[in-house]
Order: structure tokens, then sequence, then C-alpha cells
């Protein structure tokens, strides 16, 4: 599968026709693929990467789940259940279920604030979650933070903090230990498109890449950083080219296509664990939404490609689709799996409402190690 | 007695904990082939390897981020920076990142960041700096201030064995002093071998009656050589030296102020925002009673470090300063 994808790759690209990129036109059946300092077009052929059955209900499971999650968590929202804000990843679904569901179950996973289907596709239940949103005693700070800046030990996920661009050095730091360590592992991170102007951002990718550090980052270019949009972040045709620069292969991959995540980001890590050092991928979605629940995204976001990219690249109707067209499971199948992550969000956020909250008097506990 | 360097007393710490364990390893500028700015890791990639003695691009946010990573995943990394004042470009990744860590239920992140702090002469403003004030006020970090040989030995072993992440000052001025050329309040021989000074544990350089003189670092040898002047005024002061900001001795603080009833702070840092309104501000709290005398703070005038020699003389807390102030405690 993965030869005849490669054997496919065309002449290299001339920067003038990556110029006048347009996402989604131009990923909408291939991808590019960055090595040394040419780019090359790779034709995507989908009867390759057609998965098995049990894959297939795992993989729509994740999906239809993240959707789930976060839709009962935005009505939590509203209901006044979550304090504070609540930052979402519709339409990046497929991006976070393909790209954290190749790591082991012994590899880390260093998410963003939109990768609630990388924290499922890793393992970490939805009551958890909710609990943590709920800033519950029961979650994983125990209401110390809230929203996605959590993580999961039992499953490997470091928390994240606000600073963007801050998780970037973390999650090559991991990368370094499991090369001291010699186990073996491979370390799976994100940024967003507005992360990568950060300095830590380069900080990160140049030591990683100067050490060789197994680690596979993925640029989420969800096309907003917050209000700005990508013209006024960056000057270069795709963030994926930056690979050159710090000496690492590179992708720009339509990051609505969980099939083609997956298939490019198990090649990156397993590069990664045989010694191969970083890769860095772009992977390219529309934010479908706000910023946070407060942000009137229609103030400023482009509706006529919103509404485009809601229609044509909305990744679990995509995988619905798919799934079908290639006979993988039934349309009742489907159905099934979306009415079980339905119900298993809800009863998640069920039982995380019945958790007591923290003790204030242990407000100040915990500082430091004993 | 062995009586070595401050700085080799450093490096012998590094030195055997690298042997001791496996998982430490070190990360910094220039510190592999070049054996860092001041040569503390002189020879060590040699014998350690380019693995564990880590040669790191310049950018501080990326390698201390790098090595808190590290730390989450079960290494123990110590990262040198060449100077203390550049430990800023790392700032968010050791205070919003490694200090909160363990607070938000996500683990211990057990590492220590070297600075190499305070004046040396004419380092000017970028290479002078007192760094503990930024990191005081910060829940999660340990902040230690080694002013012996022994200390810096015992301490940095501690720090590379505690699951916290630890700032370790460690002073430049120092680093070529070896326990003869001090007072002999300060003359602490380093043992062979092992051993650690835990956190925490203030130590009386000097017994006093009249008067405490509480402070750490650099200012110990300024501390000594005023209470030596007023010793022959018949004015007996009682010098101690913190060696740990956090946490801190309270116990040994409090209780040399009810003794004695009155308190001088010193230290090189600026007086404003610094530790010793910290200190102050808890014997106002908690023994206000056992006063005699309004607290005193020496520290250095509210401006960046200068360097031209007179500007970073009239800058730095002098023994002449010092002693001026104990006079007028002492007369109150």
């Amino acid at each position: 599968m993965r030869a005849k994808i490669q054997n496919a790759a065309s002449e290299p690209v001339r920067s003038e026709e990556l110029a006048g990129l347009d996402f989604f036109r131009d990923l909408a059946d291939r991808y590019l693929s960055i090595e040394g300092l040419e780019a090359r077009w790779v034709p995507i052929q989908r009867e390759d990467l057609r998965p098995g059955k049990p894959d297939a209900l795992r993989l729509h499971h994740l999906l239809s789940l993240t959707r789930a999650v976060e839709e009962t968590l935005d009505s939590a929202f509203r209901s006044g259940h979550v304090p504070g804000t609540a930052f979402f990843s519709r339409g990046n679904e497929a991006a976070g279920v393909g790209s954290a569901s190749c790591l082991r179950e012994e590899e880390w996973l260093v998410p963003m604030h939109r990768n609630c289907g990388a924290h499922l596709a890793k393992g970490h239940p939805p009551v958890s979650i909710m609990a943590h949103f709920f800033g519950r005693a029961g979650g994983p700070s125990e209401g110390r933070d809230g929203n996605f800046h959590m993580g999961y030990r039992p499953k490997k996920i470091t928390q994240l903090i606000s600073h963007i661009g801050t998780m970037v050095p973390i999650a090559a730091g991991i990368a370094w230990a499991a090369k001291l360590q010699r186990n073996g592992q491979a370390v799976l991170t994100y940024i967003g498109d507005g992360g990568t102007s950060s300095g830590d951002f380069h900080e990160a990718m140049n030591f990683a890449a100067v050490r060789k550090f197994p680690l596979a980052v993925v640029i989420d270019n969800n096309q907003y950083a917050y209000k700005t949009p990508l013209s006024d972040q960056y000057a270069c045709p795709a963030l994926a080219l930056r690979a050159s620069g710090y000496g690492v292969p590179g992708f720009l991959i339509d990051g609505t296509d969980v099939l083609l995540v997956r298939e490019v980001v198990s090649r990156a890590l397993e590069r990664a664990r045989r010694g191969g050092g970083p890769t860095l991928i772009e992977s390219v979605t529309m934010r479908l939404g706000g910023h946070s629940v407060y942000d009137r995204f229609t103030d400023y976001v482009d509706m006529e490609k919103f509404k485009l990219w809601q229609e044509k690249r909305d990744p679990i109707k995509r995988f619905d689709q798919y799934l079908i067209e290639y006979e993988v499971l039934t349309p009742e199948e489907i159905a099934a799996s979306h009415a079980r992550a339905r119900r298993e969000a809800e009863e998640a956020r069920d039982t995380a409402l019945k958790l007591p909250f923290p003790d204030p008097a242990k407000v100040a506990e915990g500082v430091f190690a004993e | 007695m062995s009586l070595i360097t401050y700085r080799e007393a450093l490096s012998a710490a590094l030195w055997e904990e690298m042997e001791r364990d496996e998982r430490v390893f070190l990360v910094g500028e220039d510190i592999g082939l070049g054996g860092g700015a001041f040569y503390i890791t002189k020879g060590f990639q040699q014998h350690f390897g380019r693995d564990r003695v880590v040669d790191a691009p310049l950018s501080e946010a990326g390698f201390t981020g790098a090595a808190i990573g590290a730390a989450l995943a079960g290494m123990r990394p110590v990262v040198e920076y060449q100077f203390a004042d550049f430990v800023t470009e790392a700032f968010k990744m050791i205070v919003d990142f490694a200090a909160g860590n363990h607070y938000r239920r996500m683990g211990p992140v057990p590492i220590v960041l070297r600075l190499p702090s305070a004046a040396l002469v004419s380092g000017g403003p970028y290479h002078s700096v007192n760094p503990e004030s930024w990191f005081f006020g910060t829940p999660g970090l340990k902040i230690v201030a080694p002013a012996t040989a022994y200390d810096a030995k015992g301490m940095l072993k501690q720090a590379i064995r505690d699951d916290n992440p630890v700032i370790f000052m460690e002073y430049k001025k120092f680093y070529n002093y070896r326990p003869a050329d001090l007072p002999p309040q300060l003359q602490i021989d380093v043992p062979e071998g092992d051993y650690t000074v835990p956190f925490g544990q203030a130590r009386t350089l000097r017994e006093g009656e009249d008067l405490t003189l509480l402070t750490f670092g650099t200012s110990v040898l300024e501390a000594l050589e005023a209470a030596q002047v007023l010793e022959r005024e018949g004015v007996s002061a009682e010098v101690i030296d913190l060696r740990t900001l956090v946490p801190m001795d309270k116990e040994a603080i409090l209780r040399s102020v009810k003794k004695t009833g009155k308190l001088l702070i010193l230290h090189e840092a600026r007086k404003r925002g610094g530790v010793g309104g910290e200190i102050a501000a808890l014997i106002a709290e908690e023994v206000f009673e056992h006063l005699d005398a309004p607290i005193r703070r020496v520290g250095a005038p509210d401006c960046p470090v200068p360097l031209s020699p007179p500007l970073e003389k009239a800058y730095l807390p002098g023994t002449a300063q010092v002693v001026g102030a104990l006079r007028e405690l002492a007369a109150f």
C-alpha cells in the first residue's frame, strides 16, 4: 500500500505553482511531500487506504465520539456546567483521531487545545474529560484547571498550558527521553497555524532535527489563529515547506480525511521509531466554529468558504460516505455507531455531573512533590 | 582537609550524580567539548558522551522545554544557563509549565536549572543578575543559594535527587574561591564521597546577642566582615546564611529575631521586590512584639546593574553600607 503511493510521486513542484495554493481545490485528491529542497505532489488512491472492518468500526466510533463529546460539552456549557470557557475541534476530528490512533499504548501524546479526538483515540475516557471541564474532583487536574488544558497520565497524555508554542519543546523533550532510554518509542504533538509563528516552535523543531529526536509534529492548520487570517500569520505558501529549513521531511495534507492522516502520520512515527528523526506534517482543516464558545466568528470568517468546507469536507460526513462507497460498513452500522457515541457521551456527562467539587480546604495542597 | 574550590565542588556533584544515576544528563550552551563558559563541565563529554552532555542550540526556551519534557518522561536533566540573566528566555517554560505541573495533578518535574548568578567584575546589566525574585513569587519552584563549596556540592546533589524543579543559583564570584580564601566561618571542608545538604535549613555563621544579620548568597562575605567590625565596637551580631529561599527556614529566622530583637536583612539583589521584603513582612506578622527596632534592609538600589567600575561599586551593597546600617540598628 505504501510503496504504491510513494511510487506515484510526480515531478518536483515549481514555486510559482505553490504561490497560488488553494487548500480546498489543490488537496482534494493528492498531497504534497517535501524531501530536501524538493516538493512533489502525490496522488491519493483511496482504494489503497481502505481499512478492514474492525479498524473502520474503531475509527468511526472515535470520530463520532469526538463530535458527540464536544456537542454534549457545548450544551453543558450553555446550561452553566462549564466554568471558564471551552474550545472545540469541529472540523478537526479526523486529524486528531487519525494521528493519535497511530500511537502505541506506551507512547506519549502531547495534545493541544483542539485535539479532543486525539485524547479519545489515546484512551482518555469521556467521563474524565467531562469531569475536567466541569471543574470536578474526579477530573485529571482535580479542578486545578479546566477546558482542554488537561492531560491524562494513565494513558501517557501530557497536559498543556495556554502559552501557544510551548508544548512543542516539551514534546521534543519527551522524544529526547525516549532516545536516551532507547525504548524505540515515538512522540506525537500538535501546533496550530498560529503557533508556528512562535519562537518555541522553531527552537523545538531545530533542536529535535539536530538531535534526531523521535517526534512527529502535526500542524493543525484550521485557517484561523483566533481571529487572524492566515495571510496575516505567515508569508510562505505552506507551513510544511518549512520542513526543508529544519532538514526534516514535510507533508501537506487534507486533514479532513481520517485515512490519509493516519497513513501519513503512521509513516512519520515509524520513521521516528527507526531513528530517522522528526517529521513535520501540515494538516489542513477548517475550524467549523469559533475560537472558543464566546467567539462571534461570523464577524470575521469568510462564510462562503466556511460553508463550502462544512458541506464538502466535514470529516465525519466524509468518512460515513467513504465507508458506504467502498462497502466497508453498511448505513445501518454507521447509524448504530453514531447512536452509540451519542449515548456514551451523554452517560459520561451524567456521571461527571454527579462527581463532587474539589474540597476548598485543599486549595494550597500539592504544590510540591513530597 | 580537601578544601576544593566552589567550582570543583559543583563539578564533583555533577560527575558523581551522573555516575550514580544514568537518568541524569546535562544540557546547556557550549557545555560539551568546550566545558561551558565557566568550565564546570570540562572533560564531561569526553567521559559521558554526546548523549549525556549536550551542547544545545542557542535556544533557552527550546532546550529548557525539552529538558522539562525529558523530566516528565523519567529523566533527571540538569540545565545550565550561560548566565542567570539568560533564563528569561525560558521563563514561561519554568514558571508556567514546570512549576505548576504537580499542582495540576500531572506529576512532578524533576529538573535542576543551574543559574550562574550575581555580579562579577564589570559584568554589566545582562551578566550580573540575582534572579531570585523573578522566581520567588512562583509556587512550585524550590530556590537554593549555596554560599560555600560544601553547600554547592551537597545542595546540587540534593537538587538532582529532588522530584521538583529547583532553581539552583550558583555564584560566579565564588567559583575560584577555596575555603582557605574565606573567613573562618566559611572554611567548611568538602568531604570525600557522597553527601547531600537538605533544603530549608539555615546556617548560623556566627552566634550573637544584640542583633540578627540575615543574608544569603554572595552577601555572606560582606555580612561576616561587617559583623567583625561591629564586634570590635562591642556589638554582637548573629549572622545567618539562609542557604535555601524556598523552602525557607522560618524557624531559624524567628528564633534568632526573638533572641536579639533587631533584624537587618542583606542581599545583593535590589531591595525593591526582593526577598528581604517578604522576610520583613513575616517578622512583622509573627513576632512583632519581640522587635526592639524597625527592621532594616540593605540591598541594591533601584536600577539595573551598571558596568563601569565606580558605578558598579556604588550599586553593590558593600561592607561599609552594611556596617552603617548595623550601627544605626545597634544604636536604636
